[in-house]
């Protein structure tokens, strides 16, 4: 069982500057950073695979510094964004390749054993272009496991992949988890196919981290707007914005109980029309169908609420344009910009 | 176009878009304008004259003389103009443009001028044409002229080919291989070579054809060539040459049935590699590098 962990780690790619980063991790555990294009995701990824040179901070394995190490000496699982095939090996060389280089006499065994594993025997012959995209993924992770590494990074897993794929995907991940040997860091910009799967978040952004933590921490406590929006609250205010509105009452409650930077709460249910009284009245802008139900826009007080609405409610719901009635639970409410909250780093 | 919905579908419908048979047009056109000249070389000499031309032991040793000295340059592309190309390729460094366009630049000499500057360099008398004897390669009327001459025309094309394979290989592919326990070496040799390889041999193809097709260079420093050096056959001088002695001397038929003797033997060299590459001695094929 190895520890890592990362102290204030940076590192430069052109002009693109990230860091600090600081990350510990335990073994089974699945770690998903997060974050748009751009956020320096990537980057991070290839400096811990030793790709980039970290010019401040530390890796540690077990304690010992593993920063100057070159790639071939981290024992990393590295899964590069579009997978890294070789695509002149047939899959079971491709599965095969570490355990070639380590010169291993029981290399093409181990390799099939793998690719039983993973249920993709069948395919040993095969040249990667030949395979379906979950296909891929797999000969990906039962070659980066094939090195026995200590540590697995991923970019982007779910890349590329139609949805039954990716659900297999997420099957695989849960694999991987209870074997409990290395740490999992993924990389991906769909936090709710990351919640799916891991245990602790980081939120890049512009190369610095915005949010360190668990799922509770991140979708209970978002520490800024950014952070909010991303991992999925539809509903974002910014102070400055609901201040310019605090004739409107509704802004004024809003602003109430914003934090510096203002405030975000997830889709209110609509009250149905008859019978229940919401507190706040608004005017439908849009509805649209979704499994959850009706996403319905409503705008308050000058603000545009994102609301929900459950499909039996549906035939009571106004037509755009018709006027409804909604409350906003004060529990719901979340501060933005409180940085002494624990997701702050 | 006038088929409605209801008719038959036209020859257009059926055969296609007419770009595919524009492409015909233009593609047979080029095909054509390779196979005419070729065509009356070779009718122009009756196949018994082309027969005696291959039995001839003058023009076997001229054949002989190009195929050897080609060879040298193949591989001294090989060892020279692969790592060339991968250094350009693989390592960004502030003039690379520059010497990217200087590699191509002995392709656009006129290739008299090309002798000219070799003889200019290694004037006789001169201190370097004194230690290019001492060390046993003299150049003039000797086979190392001949292939010195077709290295300098002829290995820039697997410069450029291999600069545009290896700059062809995905860089992550090699990032995979490297964290997977490869070091730069091995990398190289288990990934980014085998990927660059197909583009690689078809430099070498082109390297080798401009090689053998080389005359101005030649005549300028070495018209004949005398035993000495890897050359142990008779005094002789490479292939191109020997067809312009012949075609200056009147010989026309003889010229052509040289031409046409040393056309078979390129084609069938063609021929092998490419069928080589189907076989299987390229580790991939074409379709495996694009799902």
């Amino acid at each position: 069982m190895t520890r890592w962990s990362v102290e204030g780690l940076e590192s430069d790619l052109d002009h693109f500057h990230l860091g600090p980063v600081d990350l510990s991790l335990d073994p089974g555990k699945v770690v998903a950073v997060l974050g748009p294009s751009g956020a320096g995701k990537t980057t991070l990824l290839r400096t811990l695979a030793g790709f980039l040179r970290a010019h401040e901070g530390r890796i540690l394995r077990d304690g010992a510094d593993i920063t100057p190490l070159a790639p071939q000496h981290r024992r990393l699982g590295y899964v590069p964004q579009g997978l890294g095939l070789f695509p002149h090996l047939t899959v079971l060389r491709n599965v095969s390749y570490p355990l070639d280089l380590a010169g291993r006499r029981d290399a093409k065994w181990q390799a099939m054993r793998l690719l039983e594993r993973f249920g993709i025997s069948a395919l040993a012959s095969r040249r990667p272009a030949r395979l379906s995209g979950g296909e891929q993924q797999r000969v990906a992770l039962a070659r980066a496991l094939a090195a026995e590494p200590e540590l697995v990074l991923w970019d982007e897993p779910w890349q590329a992949l139609d949805l039954e794929a990716r659900h297999e995907l997420g099957v695989v991940i849960e694999e991987l988890k209870s074997d409990a040997r290395a740490p999992v860091i993924l990389v991906t910009h769909d936090p709710t196919l990351a919640f799916s799967v891991a245990d602790e978040f980081v939120v890049l952004r512009g190369g610095a981290v915005q949010h360190r933590g668990d799922a509770a921490s991140l979708l209970d406590q978002p520490r800024d707007a950014f952070t909010a929006r991303f991992v999925g609250y539809e509903n974002v205010f910014a102070r400055t914005a609901l201040a310019a509105a605090a004739g409107e009452e509704f802004a004024a409650w809003l602003l109430a109980h914003s934090g510096p930077e203002g405030i975000a709460f997830p889709r209110p249910v609509l009250a149905p029309e008859t019978g229940s009284v919401g507190r706040w009245s608004g005017t439908v802008r849009s509805v649209h169908p979704t499994p959850e139900g009706l996403a319905v826009s409503v705008r308050v007080g000058g603000q545009d609420i994102s609301a929900r609405a459950s499909w039996t409610d549906g035939r009571r719901v106004p037509s755009v344009g018709g006027l409804t009635r909604l409350d906003v639970d004060e529990k719901s409410l979340r501060p933005l910009g409180n940085a002494a909250g624990p997701g702050a780093t | 176009m006038s088929d409605g919905g209801a008719g038959p579908p036209s020859w257009w419908r059926r055969h296609g878009p007419p770009w595919i048979v524009l492409q015909l047009i233009l593609g047979g056109s080029l095909l054509l304008l390779f196979a005419l000249p070729i065509y009356a070389l070779f009718t122009y000499a009756p196949p018994s004259v082309i027969w005696q031309a291959a039995t001839n032991s003058v023009v076997d040793a001229a054949v002989y003389l190009t195929l050897l000295a080609s060879g040298v340059a193949v591989l001294a592309a090989v060892i020279f103009a692969v790592p060339l190309g991968y250094l350009l390729a693989r390592h960004p460094f502030r003039g690379r443009s520059i010497v990217e366009s200087f590699v191509a630049l002995p392709v656009a000499v006129p290739h008299l001028l090309v002798g000219l500057g070799l003889f200019f360099l290694v004037l006789p008398g001169s201190p370097l044409y004194r230690f290019t004897n001492e060390i046993g390669l003299p150049i003039y009327y000797t086979i190392w002229g001949v292939i010195l001459v077709m290295v300098f025309v002829s290995a820039p094309y697997t410069v450029l080919a291999a600069d545009l394979s290896f700059r062809a290989v995905d860089e992550r592919v090699l990032e995979a291989a490297r964290s997977l326990g490869a070091g730069p070496a091995n990398a190289f040799l288990t990934v980014t070579f085998p990927l660059a390889l197909r583009g690689i041999v078809a430099g070498l193809l082109l390297t080798w054809a401009r090689a053998v097709s080389e005359i101005g260079g030649i005549l300028i420093i070495a018209w004949y060539v005398y035993p000495g050096g890897i050359y142990t056959g008779p005094t002789s001088s490479a292939i191109s040459v020997l067809v312009y002695n012949l075609f200056q001397q009147g010989d026309l038929t003889d010229a052509a049935a040289v031409s046409s003797f040393f056309l078979l033997i390129a084609f069938a060299i063609f021929l092998a590699v490419r069928i080589g590459e189907r076989s299987g001695w390229v580790p991939w094929r074409r379709g495996d590098l694009t799902p």
